[in-house]
């Protein structure tokens, strides 16, 4: 079986798809739910968890690491999901939430503008300029939070396997799309594949774990339960954290074996 | 039955599955061969032809001449394109057929990674090195679209769909477009036959008169023919009537209209002589 991620924008289509999706697969449909059960988790307000997957980082926020806390948060949430596999999820940055998994399907559903404006008219009683503009500025700000987060831009394309245009073709026709490519052999869900989603969601496990207590600025890689965390401190200054590792390494099941790599550069898998 | 335009970031896997979609389908492959067609007729180099289809304008580029080859193959390929089931590929079909229904609009895309990794194995060079061209290769291929046709051509919204060969097979994308152009929303329709009928009107016209007028503008309605032009208030009626002479000879054209577009450039040249 497979995972599904669908980026959209507002009022794009993109949940009415993902649900049919999920509905037709007979996967789980997540989305908000993952918020709402790292707001659980990390006794961390939805509202807040909302604005960091959302707003792009502000200059302040750039010091204070708040977004980079509550996105490893929200990831360390969807990743344990995904270990579950069967999974349909739509909204912002699913396909660089679980980036490295190899049996992600990673989908954009785009829609035109005017469409969306209409939309956004009808369901939120607007003028049209005012629905317009607001779009606008949902897209700006949608866009600014990836660039500054991941360095990627949403709308593009060579980020997914498949971008659908709904205008000339229908949700119904999108969902007939996806259902077909999720089949391929290359979507499903080997024993590697799914070795690999669980030592992601170990990594974004250990790496909430320490963002709660305040670590930041740190990258965890896993593999078969070894994991490393990686640090630009040096030696001295990384004490500190080795010590928070020792009861995180008691605490996990999961984990094999722990290490610190202090004053060494982050490598591209991490998370 | 549907025509199918498909744009690729990558020239030999568009071909191949633009090739494919038509065997399939049992449609007609309209690809570059077309240039040849294209250059015997007007006496231009085939080798001219491809440059302004694959080459971004430099600073030495004579604007009008490639403005002028583009408007030869966009004619053509419109000209073709009035009958149905074709696959087209590697002409901007793309850039040129937007609005018309009963095309299915596809972007072929690949991985950059994927990409540079591909280019470095098939010319020898380092993947920094590789990299760097393909992200030069996308600026380009970006900035020849926006020059042309002031749009960006890796722009998604463009088109239908976008595929990805970075996971899926290109066997799947041929399945995939031979599928989708089945749907009932790509069949042609009154409208839509008679919207291409414009465009190819229009573009065999502008094709006649750009020798002449390189900043034309044409647009055509049912036979209709409007024309842009730039002009001198003394060239004025002389042009005009060149126009109505030019336009009017050629097959579909019933009524010819010349608006003009004041030179305002040379109208400053002129007086400050």
């Amino acid at each position: 079986m497979a995972i599904i991620t669908i980026s959209r924008g507002s009022y794009s289509k993109g949940r009415e798809v993902a649900e049919k999706v999920a509905q037709r697969m007979g996967y789980q449909v997540v989305s908000r739910d993952v918020l709402l059960e790292a707001s659980e988790k990390f006794h961390i307000s939805e509202v807040k968890l909302v604005r960091a997957i959302h707003d792009a980082p502000s200059v302040l926020e750039r010091f204070t690491h708040g977004k980079y806390c509550y996105l490893a948060f929200i990831r360390a949430a969807l990743t344990e999901r995904a270990v579950k596999d069967d999974l349909v999820y739509h909204g912002l940055a699913g396909h660089l939430l679980l980036k490295g998994v190899p049996h992600v399907l990673k989908v954009r559903i785009i829609a035109d503008l005017e469409a969306r404006v209409a939309a956004e008219m009808k369901r939120e009683n607007l003028t049209q300029s005012q629905a317009r503009s607001l779009l606008l500025k949902d897209d700006a700000e949608r866009r600014k939070w990836t660039q500054s987060l991941y360095g990627a831009d949403p709308w593009d394309a060579s980020l997914y396997d498949l971008v659908i245009h709904i205008n000339q073709l229908t949700v119904d026709d999108a969902v007939d799309f996806i259902v077909q490519a999720a089949g391929r052999e290359c979507f499903k869900t080997t024993v590697e594949a799914q070795q690999k989603i669980q030592d992601l969601a170990l990594a974004c496990r250990v790496k909430a774990s320490l963002a709660e207590d305040e670590c930041v600025d740190i990258a965890v890689t896993s593999e078969f339960g070894n994991v490393m965390v990686y640090t630009k401190q040096d030696d001295r200054r990384a004490h500190r954290l080795e010590e928070k590792l020792k009861p995180l390494a008691k605490g996990l099941p999961e984990i094999n074996h722990l290490e610190l790599r202090a004053g060494q550069p982050f490598p591209p898998e991490a998370c | 039955m549907p025509l199918i335009i498909v744009s690729a970031d990558d020239f030999k896997q568009g071909d191949e599955i633009s090739q494919k979609v038509a065997g399939t389908l049992g449609y007609r492959y309209l690809g570059r061969d077309l240039l040849h067609y294209v250059a015997t007729e007007n006496q231009v180099s085939e080798e001219e032809l491809a440059r302004a289809l694959d080459e971004a304008p430099g600073l030495l580029t004579r604007r009008a001449r490639r403005q002028r080859l583009l408007g030869l193959i966009e004619a053509a390929c419109l000209n073709v394109l009035l009958d149905d089931s074709v696959v087209c590929f590697g002409l901007a079909a793309h850039m040129y057929v937007r609005a018309v229904s009963h095309a299915l609009k596809v972007r072929i895309i690949n991985e950059p990674e994927q990409r540079a990794e591909a280019l470095a194995e098939a010319e020898g060079l380092s993947v920094d090195k590789a990299r760097k061209q393909v992200m030069r290769q996308t600026k380009d291929e970006r900035r020849w679209s926006e020059e042309t046709y002031n749009l960006d051509q890796t722009d998604a919204s463009l088109y239908d769909m976008v595929i990805s060969l970075g996971t899926l097979e290109l066997d799947k994308a041929v399945e995939i477009i031979s599928d989708t152009v089945g749907y009932r929303k790509f069949q042609p329709m009154t409208y839509s036959r008679k919207l291409m009928q414009d465009k190819a009107l229009a573009a065999a016209v502008r094709r006649e008169l750009m020798g002449q007028f390189p900043e034309i503008r044409v647009e055509a309605n049912d036979g209709t023919v409007v024309v842009f032009i730039q002009s001198l208030k003394k060239d004025q009626r002389k042009k005009q009537e060149l126009v109505r002479q030019i336009a009017g000879g050629l097959p579909g054209v019933r009524h010819v209209e010349v608006h003009i577009i004041r030179d305002l450039v040379g109208q400053a040249a002129q007086s400050s002589r």
